[in-house]
């Protein structure tokens, strides 16, 4: 046999790299580490540390509090840009090179998206039942599919109605119990050159949550694939209604809530009122000479009946696949966002949305704001408004771009296409966005 | 009779040698071009063919890649957005480089001419916006585009005028001043260089024969840096289609930015925002092709004027 050469060898190098490189260069997310082994928990000798990655502000102050009762399992943050500013590219770019962190901050909604590529570990798989009873049952549900957990339940958003009280007054109205009372105080404050609310075009999720108020289910998880209904009649009556509104110019269009446009406006009075999650409430309070103006009552309801509030908004802390220490990582998550400890250090130094433990809203969320007008609008108006939700809705894999596809079909409705007729379209676009990614989906029969 | 013989060995000793030097030195090159440059060409052409089917709610029940042809081509041309961002991307094109190249050129020429004052420190100014990162320039722009912190829109409004940098017919622009701030002092160094090379004898024939300054520039200077006019002009429009950092900065400030407003950023946004990999590659072999097509248009086009 002859010896092979320098060169040969050289090139059969290559080519071997090359083609592992090639190899590897397929469509990443294609296998599942859930089809894997159970990584079994490290031994309490050998220290393990965990990386996550958050947008939350300060959250190390909070992990810190655990790392100094658990020296075994020692959890580093890193702050990153929020989901869908950057943070979530980061996070599937890092999982389709191999990587990521062990933990990460993942938006309710994007639980599905991550699934699809496969970039989730099935929490059921290291005994998240056993925290289960901790957390809400209706955020439980959406972080639970095919038969695992997907995530601990952060935060939500349940929504409410933030008003102005003297501008309510000026016009002889008390905050609007339902969605045609609000139309009617709406009507009443245009005559003062004053707006209700804002309706934003470009982030249909402000939609989406009213129609989930209205009872509205718009993708259903089933045996045979995915289901999607977008024209029923919960959906189909908030459009109206929205179109109802726009033409007769009660909503101002001009700005989204929380930009600076908004906040002025807020400020000098000529936007009323707010609904929106509870998160809001920090906002608000960035509003000078905002305090003591403001109240919060119960959202609108619609009078065909639907729920008493709704939700947008709301994180986990998910696992993400190529962690290595999963069943630490549950216990520090599990930890984060049940114990007391953990969500009072979280709404401290985070500044996080509602508590995902219904048991437990946090200590200072249980007392009067200054504010508010000295209302204790937590325990008052949200504590109820977080039981009051819709508990069949469920996201689904391509959430991000369904909402862009109804933004950019409600973009259209100043050139006059109505909402009813962008969520119609919006509807047959997703379902091509479905079978594009190679998943069965079907309309729902009548 | 040993003699020549180990002669020849040597001989042939030193001529391998000799044709393995050059391999061993581009060696370091060769492997980090491979691995970092064709191989991913190569593999995003191949993902540009394939497709995913997955069976269950999120393909936990099984995944297929398969073989499609040109159906993710034909996903990404359907694509009303990403045929927006191209056309975008033309009209952007077909303002701003000529801008940009006209305005090199006519600081290449001010700092060539004999008159010009200081030129080593101008030239030097003029090149240091193309050393500030496009992520940096584009954040130093944005406190001069957003409304409260811009002294323009402040002095502006005080004479009553309502200036938006950001709106939905403005943003382009305000993105095409910032590519021009940057890039136009390294297009102008590229035509420096070249005018430097022109021979001094030419300029010397000119004066005695009583050209002005201005016969100078259009029957000596602009005929003989054709050439780099020609490599700036193509290399600003393969950037153009590959702008990408400067709206996706600016996105933060300006909401008519949406997520496929360059041809890049649509690609972007496919794959990590909406995780189809395939189609992102069809997107961006199908950026590639229409840079390649634009550039040799221009190429045919500017020689046939030659002729």
């Amino acid at each position: 046999m002859t010896p092979l050469t320098r060169r040969q060898l050289l090139k059969f190098g290559l080519g071997a790299a090359g083609a592992a490189a090639l190899a590897g260069c397929g469509t990443p997310g294609l296998t599942s580490v859930n089809a894997a082994a159970t990584i079994p928990p490290a031994s309490p000798s050998s220290p393990v540390t965990l990386t996550y990655w958050a947008w939350l502000k300060d959250l190390q102050k909070v992990a810190d509090i655990w790392n100094a009762k658990n020296p075994h399992i020692q959890v580093r943050t890193v702050w990153i840009p929020a989901g869908a500013q950057g943070g979530y590219p980061k996070m599937y770019s890092a999982l389709a090179a191999g990587g990521g962190p062990d933990l990460a901050q993942i938006e309710l909604r994007t639980i599905p998206e991550f699934l699809l590529v496969n970039g989730l570990v099935d929490l059921s798989r290291y005994g998240a039942a056993e925290h289960a009873a901790t957390f809400d049952p209706t955020l439980w549900k959406q972080v639970s599919f095919t038969g695992g957990v997907y995530g601990i339940p952060q935060d939500s958003g349940p929504m409410a109605t933030f008003y102005q009280t003297e501008i309510f007054e000026r016009v002889g109205a008390s905050p609007p119990t339902t969605w045609s009372a609000w139309a009617e105080v709406a009507a009443e404050l245009r005559k003062q050159k004053i707006y209700i609310d804002v309706f934003p075009f470009s982030d249909a999720s402000v939609f989406t949550a009213y129609a989930t108020q209205a009872g509205a289910t718009w993708l259903t998880p089933t045996e045979d694939g995915w289901v999607i209904n977008m024209r029923d009649d919960a959906t189909m009556s908030t459009a109206r209604f929205f179109d109802a509104a726009l033409d007769k110019d009660l909503v101002s269009t001009a700005f989204e809530a929380y930009s600076p446009a908004w906040f002025a406006a807020a400020g000098n009075g000529t936007i009323a009122s707010l609904t929106d999650a509870s998160w809001a409430d920090a906002l608000i309070e960035g509003i000078s000479g905002g305090k003591g103006k403001w109240r919060v009552a119960p959202m609108p309801r619609w009078e065909h009946g639907g729920f008493g509030s709704s939700v947008r908004g709301g994180s986990t802390t998910a696992v993400l696949a190529n962690c290595r220490h999963p069943k630490e990582a549950l216990e520090f998550a599990a930890w984060l966002n049940g114990s007391q400890e953990g969500i009072n250090g979280l709404i401290e130094h985070c500044g996080i949305g509602w508590s995902a433990n219904p048991k437990f809203i946090g200590t200072s969320r249980m007392e009067p704001s200054p504010f508010f007008s000295g209302q204790n609008y937590n325990q008052e108006v949200f504590v109820p408004a977080s039981t009051e939700q819709n508990p069949d809705w469920s996201w689904w894999p391509v959430t991000q771009q369904s909402l862009n596809i109804l933004a950019d079909q409600f973009r259209r409705k100043p050139g006059g296409q109505s909402l009813v007729d962008g969520v119609v379209k919006a509807e047959e676009q997703i379902m091509s966005v479905f079978q594009n990614k190679g998943l069965s989906i079907r309309k729902e029969e009548a | 009779m040993t003699a020549p013989a180990s002669d020849q060995t040597r001989t042939r000793g030193r001529r391998t040698g000799e044709q393995r030097a050059p391999w061993i030195l581009l060696a370091p090159f060769l492997l980090v071009f491979l691995f970092t440059f064709i191989l991913p060409i190569l593999a995003a052409v191949g993902s540009s063919f394939m497709q995913v089917t997955r069976s269950g709610l999120f393909g936990e029940q099984g995944v297929t890649q398969e073989f499609a042809w040109f159906h993710n081509y034909a996903l990404a041309l359907g694509d009303g957005s990403f045929i927006t961002s191209i056309g975008r991307m033309f009209l952007f094109g077909i303002v701003q480089v000529p801008i940009m190249i006209i305005a090199a050129t006519i600081l290449a020429f001010l700092l060539e001419s004999a008159s010009a004052r200081w030129p080593g420190l101008f030239r030097a100014a003029f090149f240091l916006p193309y050393g500030v990162p496009g992520v940096i320039a584009t954040i130093l722009w944005t406190f001069l585009y957003v409304p409260g912190l811009s002294p323009i829109i402040d002095v502006a409004s005080w004479m009553g005028i309502d200036i938006d940098f950001l709106g939905p017919s403005t943003v382009l622009w305000s993105i095409a001043n910032i590519v021009t701030w940057s890039y136009t002092g390294y297009n102008m160094l590229i035509i420096i260089a070249q005018l430097k090379s022109i021979p001094g004898e030419l300029y010397e024939a000119a004066h005695v024969d009583g050209a002005s300054p201005f016969r100078i520039a259009r029957s000596i200077q602009v005929p003989l840096i054709a050439p780099a006019l020609m490599l700036t002009t193509v290399f600003s429009i393969i950037g153009t289609l590959q702008l990408f950092a400067e709206p996706q900065v600016l996105q933060s400030v300006s909401p008519a930015i949406d997520s496929q407003y360059t041809p890049n950023l649509s690609a972007y946004t496919t794959a990590f925002a909406y995780n189809d990999y395939n189609v992102a590659a069809a997107q961006a072999v199908l950026i590639a092709l229409v840079a390649f097509i634009l550039s040799f248009a221009f190429l045919r086009l500017t020689n046939r004027k030659d002729q």
